[in-house]
Parts: C-alpha cells; structure tokens; sequence
C-alpha cells in the first residue's frame, strides 16, 4: 500500500514538472496563416462561351482595357523626350516608322519576335548613348506592353493551325458544354467495364443531325455487353436531346461529319 | 501582464495535475473497471452467501482474471457441497461486436467458467452452458460501464 | 440527272481527299434521376374491383402506377414526374403516345399499360416508351391472380429497370428479418416476411423463443435462422408454405450463423464445440454431414461464392475477427482483410465480385465492400452500431440494420433496417412496424 503510494507520488510530481516545462510552450498563440484564394484556371480565348466562363470573359476584358491603356501611357514619354532634344528632331520619324511598325506587328504575329530580337542587338550596339538608351528602354516598355496583348492572339492563331479538328478550343468546348448537359448517365452502368460508345455523325448547317451511327454496333448484342446498349441509347438520347448542337457558322465542310466519343468511366469511377 | 501568464500556467498544470488523479490505476479504491474487466458489485447476485454467481471480461476476451478465478472456486466449494445440482453456464457478450462473433464469444467465456469448475471437480455432466451472446443485457446502457458489466458469464442453479 | 451524277462526283472527290474527322470526347454526362413518367394503367370496361382480405381496391391500375413511381424513386436512379402535368389519358397513351407532350414535360422515358380484371384473372399489358427517340422500346403482358396485384406493379418495375440500366431488377422480392419489441434487456423477437417495399407484413414465429438470423433459400420456399427454442439454441428449417419447422442435423451444442448453399442443398453453419466455433455443411437430403475448418479459434458467419466454389467467412484466428476466403472444401484457406480494425460479416455478392462486411475501428461501425482478394475496400457508411448487409439479387443495394444508444434506463433504444447502394448514394430507412434487425433479400420471385 504505502510503497504504492510513494510511486504514484514520484510519478505524480513527475508529470507535473514536465507539464509544467512543456505546457507553455504549448500556449504560444498560433502562426497567422495567409488566408487561402482560391485560384480559378481559364484557358483565355476570345471566343470562349462556355457557360461558366461568363466571369471569367469580363474580367479579361477589364485587363485588356487597363493594358491598352499601358500602352498609350507609355508610348507618350518618347514624343516629350523628343521634343526637348534638338538632336533628336529626326526621332519622330523615328517613332513614326516605330508606330507603323507596331501597327505591322499586331497584323503579323510572327514579325513581332524579330522585332523584338532586334530590339535586343540594338541595346548591345547602342549601350554607350545614353539619349538612345532612354529611346531603347520606352521602346520595350511598349513592346512587351504590345506582346502581351499579342501573346493570346498567338496562342489562338497557333492552335488554330495544329489543331486538328475544324473547330476551335472555344467552339469545341461550347459543344461539350452543350452535350455535358443533355448525356443523363444511366447510373446502374458497371464501374470497371469498358465505359466508351462513339457515335458518328452528319450534321445539317443549322447543327441539326441528319444520320447518326453507332460505331462497334456489334457490342450492342454482345452477351455480357448489355449495358452497353443502355449506353448508346443514352447517348443517342443526349444528342437527340440537345438538338440543334452548337455548331460553328462557318466551315460546314469541316465538321459536317462529327464524331461524338461518349466516355462514362470518368464519371462513373469517381 | 507577465503575472497573469504566470497565473495562467500555474491553473493549467494544477488542473492537469488533477485530471492525471482521477486516471484509474491498479487497486485504486472507488473504480469498477480494472484492465478493462468489470470488478464491482452492482448487477452480481449471490448463490449463497459469499458466493458471487458471475464473474466478467475483458473485450474480446474469455480469459480468466484472478478475481474471476476466486469466485469460481468458491462457486467449486459450494456446489461440490450441493451435489444433487445441476448448472447452466450463461456466456454473455456486450453490444459493440457483430451478433454472430459475440454468440461465438459468450460460448467460448461460458466454456472457459466450465472448464475451470471441472478442474475444482465439478462433474461436466452436471454443466450445462448456454450462450446468449449479446442479446441479454443486464444493462441497457450505451456505456463502458455498462458494457463491462454486460461481457459476463453467469452461473444459474439449473430447474 | 446531270445534278445527280455531279452530286456522286462531288461525294467521291469530298471522300478521297485527307479529311480530318472532327472528334469531340464526352466525358461528363448529369447523373441526376432520369426522368420517366408513368401513366396510371387503364383499366378496361367489365372489370371488377379485387377485394383483398377487408380491402376493396377500386382502380388497381392507378394502384400499380403508384408502386412502379415508389419503386424507381427509392431506387435513386428514376425522377417519376408528377402525374397532374399529364396531358395524356391512360387509354389512349397505351396505343399512340404523343411523343411531343411527354417531352414538353421533360420525360425521356413513359411507361403506359393496360389491366383487364376478373374474379379469378388479372391480365396486364405494359409498355416503355423511348420518349425522346419517339419509339416502343418495351412491350410485355402476363396474367396472374387479383391478390397478386402488387406483384404485377413489380414486375413491371424489374422490368423497365432492366431495359433503362442494362441491370436484373431487384424489385420483385422479398425481405426477411427479426421483428423486435420490448426493453433492451428482454427483447422480444419474431420472424418477419414482407415485400421489398414493406407491404404485405407477415409473422413466421409466435415470439416465445429468441430467433435469429434468418435467410432465404436460393428458391425462396425455405427459410433457415436460429432459434432458442427449449433453450437450446439451435438452426433450424422452416417451410414458408406449410409453417413446418424442424431442427438442422442432430448436433450436441449450439448451431447458429446458418445460410443456405446457392444450389440450395446444404446448410452451412457454426457449431460451437466445447467453447470452439467452427463451420460445418449439412446436406439437406443426405444429412451428411461436414466438417469445413478445424481451428482453435472462431470461425463463424460463412458465405458461398454464387458459382458454390468458395466460401467466405469470419475468423479471430489471427488474434482479433478478419475475413478469410477459403475454397468450398475447406483447403486453401487465404486471409483477406489486413486493415486496421476488426472485420465480421462477409457477404459475398450475387455478381461475384464484390464482398460486403462490417468493420469496427475507434467505436465506429462501418459497412463496406470489398473486392475477393481483400483489395479495394471502400467503406459505405459510417454509424454508431450497424451491421448484418445482405445483398439485393443483382447486387446493387446492400440492406442491413442499425441499433441506437440507449441510456441506462434502456431508453432511446431502436433497431430499425437501412439500405444503401454500392455507390454509397441513396442511404434509405426501410420502414417497418415494429423495430427490425438481421435482414436478408430474397432471389426475385418471378425466375
């Protein structure tokens, strides 16, 4: 009895000197964390009308407004400069020449990187005058302003080009996003079965569809395959649902032959 | 302002200080569950006197504690005296196990109480075991208390 | 026919040139109910009203309708529209649906049918309509006798479930379990049949002796549960036609865990030999019997795979409860749960792929499934006490049983049945009578 006693009391103090050591390191007040923002990734092109995106258009173009306005401030400070310097009388030609050539370059994407490059082995040439150096620096300022609003163009125009399909990543997406909201997904569909049923289609010009087919028809009678039936006729059923598709206005010849690649698994695997 | 941290400090470790007494220990006075056993007295009855008619367990567990043990050999002497009895061995199991399993498990405790009866020289002829599993409660509790009183085997004078 | 050839040219010119197939890849679909209308079902001139026990009821085909929208709106899978936006009679949309005004009100699907009734026959036709592809996609009739009409509205159910999923229905069946009443320490426990929906309740046992865990036979006519009659618990037999009951083998302990082989001739079970578990098979015309595991631990809760070939059951042979696949025989035993935690109740499903069980871990119950080589558990739902799935025949929708706490008092205590699907969605509390535990599907009762 009493030789348990002692031990609690041992053990007792014990742990109350390390609470006590250990607690007021316990009681510091926390770290202030930064507050988490959420950040929303939107592939920015100009004709983008996916649903949702609605935000996300105005405020690109509120950017685009305040970079054009970059743009104008910075082009002014050549013209004042170029007034004070009677040496630099033949600058406004200069800047002339400059202006249409920036005027060339929001019609030819690809002259803006020479430019640029040019601009690069200018400044090597030219670093020991300082007047010139000033010229340079206002010079780049509207460049990289100009190359930013170029850039989207160059993304777009590029992927118009590799893009292998007649639509653009807009118009591609606008369909998506009309087929995502008509395709109700038969929920009682096997989770780890082939889930993809392709529907190939002939469009009219006003996106109305002419002739559908069911690629891989023979899985429809497949034994073991039933779902897959279950599948295509959910899928005809989206398409027949979300008549007229969202087709572009032009370019009938491109996509007048459409093929749907229907996939549940992303859905259905969770 | 340094002596109300200070003050703060000495409140909390006076409090966890209490807080560490009230854990039960070994042998402490006051406690009904050791080692997750149950060893009080509320819901024991008795065959005779200073003979309890039960003993408990631990979770999952059919194992015999000493105390258990104790009573089973008073239970011995007695029924050695009464030897025109016979007994049935209830198992019991508490709730928080799957039905099937705690039937398995009330068997396996009312077989080790019989067992050990038989090693006091009870005849096995004169035990009868019966497994309830969890489906008789002696407390309808949703509680440790109640479920340690509950994972019991029972020794009833046959009819 | 100038026109006509150049047309041809054209198509040749247009097919041989490098032509870019526009593809698009749809990878997101909704995965809301689909919306399916279900008209009342006419019912034809010179039918008589079907009297069932004290009951008259007046239009069965409005009745069947009813219990086809209960079915598909607790499946989760359909959205039955309300039927005052109907703009179609049942007549006339059983022989020419208006494509156009189903779709006005968003249907995709329309189920319409007709029912003809006499003193001794109940003639039904039905018929599922695409709405959105304007075609008949389905279209059945059967006959059978006016009690059975709750029947007819399942059947229809299973089977427009079967054509709109591409899955076996599970509409058609029915469930057993324990009905309870009483205080927690004394409960009183009854045998309990009804329809999968919850209708037609019936009582098997008077209540007189503890039952437990009961299961259908393959073919439904039998049942096997425990029972604590005479004090002895053993497994018994009962025929749901006769109400004959009689006792599983002669065995000198206690039998329990009982459920049927999925050729429905053995009874394979526990029996607990001075204070040791194991699984034994009973043939049910031979009487053979055999010993399936030889081990000092527990071994209890057995499930067949449904080719017979395996079995699935629960050991603490590792220390603490885990599931273990063994082949039918007994040999190749193999452990098959190495989470934390405690693992009971496997259930193989009728699909084979998946096994359902309980696990217990820091006080919490959980339902869950599994693949067969223990891989891929996924944990359903998460309670305070629940456990016991058993699956629906086409292994979609698990079923078990839930237990609340109680004080000391006993008071606040329920047992009440619950279901759940394989996704997890549509967690549903099955209404009962009386408190409810240890239920079991039956196979579909139309095979």
């Amino acid at each position: 009895m009493t030789r348990s006693i002692a031990l609690s009391l041992v053990f007792h103090s014990v742990m109350i000197i390390l609470t006590a050591i250990s607690l007021p390191f316990m009681m510091r007040t926390p770290v202030d964390l930064p507050p988490i923002l959420s950040v929303d990734l939107i592939q920015i092109t100009d004709t983008t009308n996916i649903p949702f995106a609605a935000k996300a258009a105005k405020t690109l173009e509120k950017l685009k407004k305040e970079e054009e306005k970059r743009v104008v401030s910075e082009q002014a400070p050549p013209t004042q400069k170029k007034k004070e310097k009677p040496d630099r009388i033949p600058l406004p030609e200069d800047l002339n020449k400059e202006k249409k050539e920036i005027v060339k370059k929001k019609q030819n994407p690809e002259e803006i990187k020479d430019e640029i490059r040019q601009a690069s082995e200018f400044e090597k040439e030219e670093l020991f005058d300082p007047d010139q150096i000033a010229a340079l620096i206002d010079k780049s300022k509207e460049e990289t302003a100009e190359t930013l609003k170029k850039d989207k163009k160059i993304t777009q125009s590029n992927k118009k080009t590799s893009f292998a399909s007649a639509l653009t990543l807009s118009q591609e997406d606008a369909l998506k996003a009309q087929i995502f909201g008509c395709w109700s997904l038969p929920l009682g569909l096997p989770y780890h079965k082939n889930l993809l049923v392709r529907i190939k289609l002939r469009l009219k010009p006003d996106g109305t569809v002419l002739r559908s087919e069911i690629l891989d028809h023979a899985r429809m009678n497949q034994p073991g395959q039933g779902f897959y039936k279950v599948l295509a006729e959910s899928a005809l059923r989206a398409i027949r649902i979300c008549q007229p598709l969202r087709v572009p206005p032009t370019g009938y010849e491109k996509w007048k032959d459409l093929q749907l690649n229907f996939d549940a698994n992303e859905m259905l695997k969770g | 302002m340094v002596s109300l941290t200070n003050l703060r400090k000495f409140l909390v470790v006076v409090l966890a200080g209490i807080a560490l007494t009230a854990c039960a220990t070994q042998g402490k006075k006051g406690t009904n569950i050791a080692g997750d056993v149950y060893t009080g007295n509320d819901t024991v009855e008795y065959l005779a006197t200073g003979v309890k008619d039960r003993v408990f367990f631990a979770t999952n567990k059919s194992t015999l504690t000493t105390a258990s043990r104790d009573t089973l050999r008073k239970q011995a002497a007695w029924m050695r005296k009464k030897s025109k009895l016979k007994f049935t061995i209830e198992g019991h199991a508490d709730e928080r196990g799957t039905r099937e399993y705690n039937l398995a498990l009330g068997e396996r405790r009312a077989n080790a109480v019989k067992d050990y009866l038989m090693t006091y020289g009870i005849s096995g002829s004169r035990l009868n075991v019966i497994s309830y599993g969890k489906e008789r409660p002696v407390n309808s509790g949703s509680n440790p208390l109640a479920w340690s009183q509950n994972r019991r085997s029972v020794t009833v004078k046959a009819e | 026919m100038k026109k006509i050839f150049l047309f041809i040219f054209c198509l040749f010119i247009f097919n041989n040139s490098a032509k870019a197939l526009v593809e698009v890849d749809i990878t997101r679909g909704n995965l809301d109910p689909l919306p399916i209308a279900v008209s009342p079902l006419y019912v034809e001139s010179g039918s008589v009203d079907i009297k069932q026990g004290d009951k008259i009821i007046k239009n069965v085909g409005e009745e069947i309708s009813k219990i086809i929208e209960i079915n598909f709106k607790r499946s989760g899978l359909f959205n039955p529209l309300k039927k005052d936006s109907f703009v179609q009679k049942p007549d006339i949309a059983h022989v020419k649906p208006r494509f156009e005004d189903w779709r006005l009100i968003k249907a995709q699907a329309l189920v319409t049918g007709k029912v003809t009734v006499s003193e001794e026959k109940l003639r039904v036709e039905f018929r599922l309509w695409d709405v959105v592809a304007a075609k008949e996609m389905v279209a059945l009739a059967f006959s059978t006798t006016p009690n059975n009409w709750r029947r007819v509205a399942h059947i229809i159910s299973d089977k427009v479930y079967q054509r709109l999923t591409g899955e076996e229905g599970y509409f058609d069946t029915r469930i057993i379990y324990v009905s309870e009443t009483g205080p927690k320490t004394q409960r009183y426990k009854k045998l309990a049949i009804m329809d999968q929906d919850g209708a037609n309740v019936k009582y098997l046992t008077l209540g007189n002796e503890l039952v437990l865990t009961p299961r259908f036979s393959p073919k439904n006519q039998l049942v096997t549960y425990l029972s604590y009659f005479r004090n002895l618990p053993r497994v018994y037999l009962l025929d749901i036609e006769t109400g004959v009951q009689e006792v599983v083998g002669d065995f000198p302990g206690m039998t329990f865990a009982p459920r049927f082989s999925p050729d429905g001739e053995k009874i394979i079970m526990s029996f607990a030999k001075d204070g040791n578990s194991d699984i034994y098979t009973m043939n049910l015309k031979t009487r053979v019997v055999e010993k399936i595991t030889d081990h000092t631990s527990i071994d209890t809760s057995p499930s067949y795979s449904p080719d017979g070939k395996y079995i699935a059951f629960n050991s603490d042979r590792s220390g603490l409860q885990q599931i273990y696949v063994m082949r039918s025989d007994g040999s190749n035993v193999k452990r098959i749960t190495f989470g934390k935690g405690l693992y009971g109740t496997p259930v193989w499903s009728p699909r084979g792929d998946l096994i359902a069980f309980t696990k217990v871990r820091k006080g919490k119950f959980y339902i869950g499934v599994m693949r067969t080589d223990g891989s891929g558990e996924r944990l359903l739902t998460e309670n305070y006490y629940q456990e016991a799935p058993s699956w629906s025949p086409n292994g979609r929708v698990l079923i078990f049983y839930r237990e609340t706490k109680a004080d000391s008092d006993g008071k606040g205590f329920s047992a009440k049945l619950w279901s759940i699907d394989l996704t997890g969605y549509n967690e549903r509390l099955i209404e009962t009578e009386t408190d409810g535990s240890d239920p079991s599907w039956s196979s579909l009762l139309s095979k």
